[in-house]
């Protein structure tokens, strides 16, 4: 389950495949990076808590807000590699074209649906941003996790297009 | 069309979409959405997407599951798996077979600070897998070995499907971690009875490895401290109630770093490896989460699920069976999918039937538990059996000149030991359970 061994990638890229290959990984590394951040601010609160009776204010909301921009930078890495599952049982003997446009398929039905997050994540954006909604303890800006969500789900509904393209030049080979 | 007509068209939808390879994650996002739409409009599914992603992903206790990715990232960068190797090596080496037992108690070990199969079996593959070859182990033998120790990474807390089961079923993280232990021990002792009586029966495919002295022994396991030492702390963390799963988790991914970085794992590109690991298995796991959120939200529209239950406990079968047919069906799904897929789409269908059921006479709490570290075992042996068996896939993939074929079939004497711990867990709960009464 729920593992991919990463594979040493020596493709060479250009154009726009480089572009979405460059932002791909970056935003693969600032969501390990906050990570790391949110295992060492837990590691923080729990030593301040334990040792100098002074708990960190708020962890459990940071925790939230990072793992929620974390996750959602890490989406875009997954489609680029190819590593969202597919069950590929019923369709591995079929002939390649017939997989190529099924996978066109599949790939467009993701940037539709990425799409419309991303859109609804703008409009959730400006309504949080307009209502000054905001954490409790540390009063943190809700909309500010929204940012690099969108973010992230717009480069998931450009790489998941580029992964329709791919496909679709398998096509008409 | 009434709400339960609904809930099973779409369900029919969804394998229908999952057939034509749409992603999973994408497929029930998809059926979930239409659904919504028919049963509740579009405005409100519209509205929902505002925030169904950060609500989804911002989830405390499933801040848990990218940081235990995280953590076996940085394991496997470490050289853990190699001292845990070399340990089990030093004490058990010289029987027939040993050196493959040794491979199985390592998988094991590593599986305590490793939430993931695949992990785990890539890394005890790539440490242990020309160790064996070197000492005349055959291939397929060495391959089935690894491939079946592997799946003691999900089943030997830390766990990533269990985390999942227990956010699903809302069950305590700790109690379903300590629950898994007695199965886990047990699955490592069946692999190494399978090991045993293949080294009888033919020789020539597990011989026997040089003996260690015992100071020898003693530096070997003295080299396995980091291993100990994160898995007492964040498993008895864990349930010594001294911090939440998270902050568990958030200890060992600093301390398997740092464990990572004085190896100099973390040198070059290897920083950077870790990084992308997990972003490619957490991006993987968090848009099936997504999606089979926005189908539960479905479901619970629908009410489809609890009219399923309902339907079956009225039929008056006898609930063994009921079981026995639940765990057919995951041993099918198994395999065509993989396993966190198949918990998040079956959960919410199975764990109102099993909860309506008298089984055993037990406890909701304790049925709950039990029933998810059967599932846990179930979901784990789609990882060995063909055609997708991806742990087989993965160490067959590091040995070249081994066919696919023969490591299956060397598969199947540890494929009949998981059948046979689970038949004896489902007619003797008290094995998992007795833990928690101490």
């Amino acid at each position: 389950m729920a593992d991919i061994v990463v594979t040493e990638d020596t493709t060479q890229y250009e154009g726009i495949a480089l572009a979405l290959d460059k932002s791909c990984k970056l935003l693969a590394i600032l969501g390990g990076l906050t990570l790391v951040c949110m295992a060492i601010m837990s590691l923080w609160s729990i030593l301040g808590r334990s040792f100098f009776s002074s708990p960190l204010l708020g962890d459990y909301e940071l925790v939230q807000m990072l793992s929620g921009m974390a996750v959602a930078m890490t989406l875009p890495y997954a489609q680029w590699i190819g590593g969202h599952v597919i069950v590929d049982f019923f369709t591995a003997k079929a002939s390649v074209k017939t997989n190529a446009l099924m996978d066109m398929i599949a790939a467009l039905l993701m940037a539709l649906f990425s799409a419309v997050i991303t859109w609804r994540l703008v409009v959730g954006l400006v309504d949080l941003k307009s209502t000054l909604d905001a954490s409790m303890m540390l009063n943190l800006p809700t909309w500010w996790s929204y940012v690099p969500m969108t973010v992230s789900f717009a480069l998931l509904t450009a790489t998941a297009l580029f992964t329709a393209n791919t496909n679709l030049r398998k096509l008409l080979k | 069309m009434t709400p339960i007509q609904w809930g099973t068209l779409m369900f029919g939808v969804l394998l229908l979409l999952l057939a034509v390879r749409v992603h999973i994650g994408i497929a029930m996002l998809m059926t979930g959405s239409i659904g919504y739409v028919f049963v509740a409009g579009f405005d409100p599914l519209m509205s929902y997407f505002k925030s169904a992603a950060y609500a989804r992903f911002s989830v405390y206790d499933l801040s848990v599951v990218p940081l235990f990715l995280l953590m076996g990232q940085f394991a496997t960068h470490g050289g853990l798996s190699k001292a845990l190797f070399q340990a089990g090596n030093a004490f058990i080496g010289h029987w027939r077979g040993g050196m493959a037992m040794a491979g199985v108690t390592a998988c094991a070990g590593f599986g305590a600070i490793c939430g993931s199969s695949l992990a785990t079996a890539a890394t005890m593959g790539q440490v242990a897998l020309p160790e064996l070859k070197a000492h005349g182990y055959s291939g397929r033998f060495a391959t089935a070995v690894l491939s079946a120790g592997g799946t003691l990474g999900i089943l030997i807390p830390p766990s990533v499907p269990l985390v999942i089961y227990a956010i699903l079923t809302e069950q305590n993280i700790a109690k379903l971690f300590l629950a898994a232990f007695i199965p886990g021990i047990l699955a490592a002792i069946g692999y190494m009875v399978v090991i045993a009586i293949v080294a009888r029966v033919s020789p020539e495919d597990a011989p026997a490895g040089d003996r260690y002295s015992w100071p020898q022994r003693l530096q070997a396991l003295v080299e396995t401290w980091p291993v100990m030492l994160i898995f007492a702390v964040v498993i008895g963390g864990i349930y010594g109630g001294f911090f939440t799963p998270t902050e568990a988790a958030s200890i060992g991914t600093v301390a398997t770093a740092f464990v990572a970085w004085r190896s100099g794992g973390l040198r070059g590109k290897g920083f950077l490896q870790c990084m992308y690991g997990t972003a490619a298995a957490t991006g993987m796991i968090f848009l099936i989460l997504l999606g089979a959120d926005v189908l539960n939200v479905f479901l619970v529209l629908t009410q489809v699920n609890v009219a399923l239950a309902n339907w079956v406990i009225g039929l008056n079968v006898s609930p063994i069976l009921v079981m026995f047919v639940i765990i057919f069906i995951y041993l099918v799904l198994g395999c065509i999918m993989d396993s966190l897929s198949m918990i998040l789409l079956t959960i919410p269908i199975f764990f109102p039937i099993v909860m309506g059921l008298d089984l055993w006479g037990l406890d909701p709490e304790s049925k709950a538990i039990w029933f998810g570290i059967i599932v846990l075992m179930v979901v784990e042996i789609g990882l060995i059996t063909p055609p997708v068996g991806m742990n087989v896939f993965i160490i067959n993939s590091l040995a070249k000149d081994v066919p696919m074929k023969e490591t299956f079939k060397y598969v199947m004497p540890f494929l009949a030991s998981d059948l046979l711990r689970i038949t004896v867990i489902v007619f003797a709960p008290s094995l998992v359970l007795f833990v928690l009464k101490i």
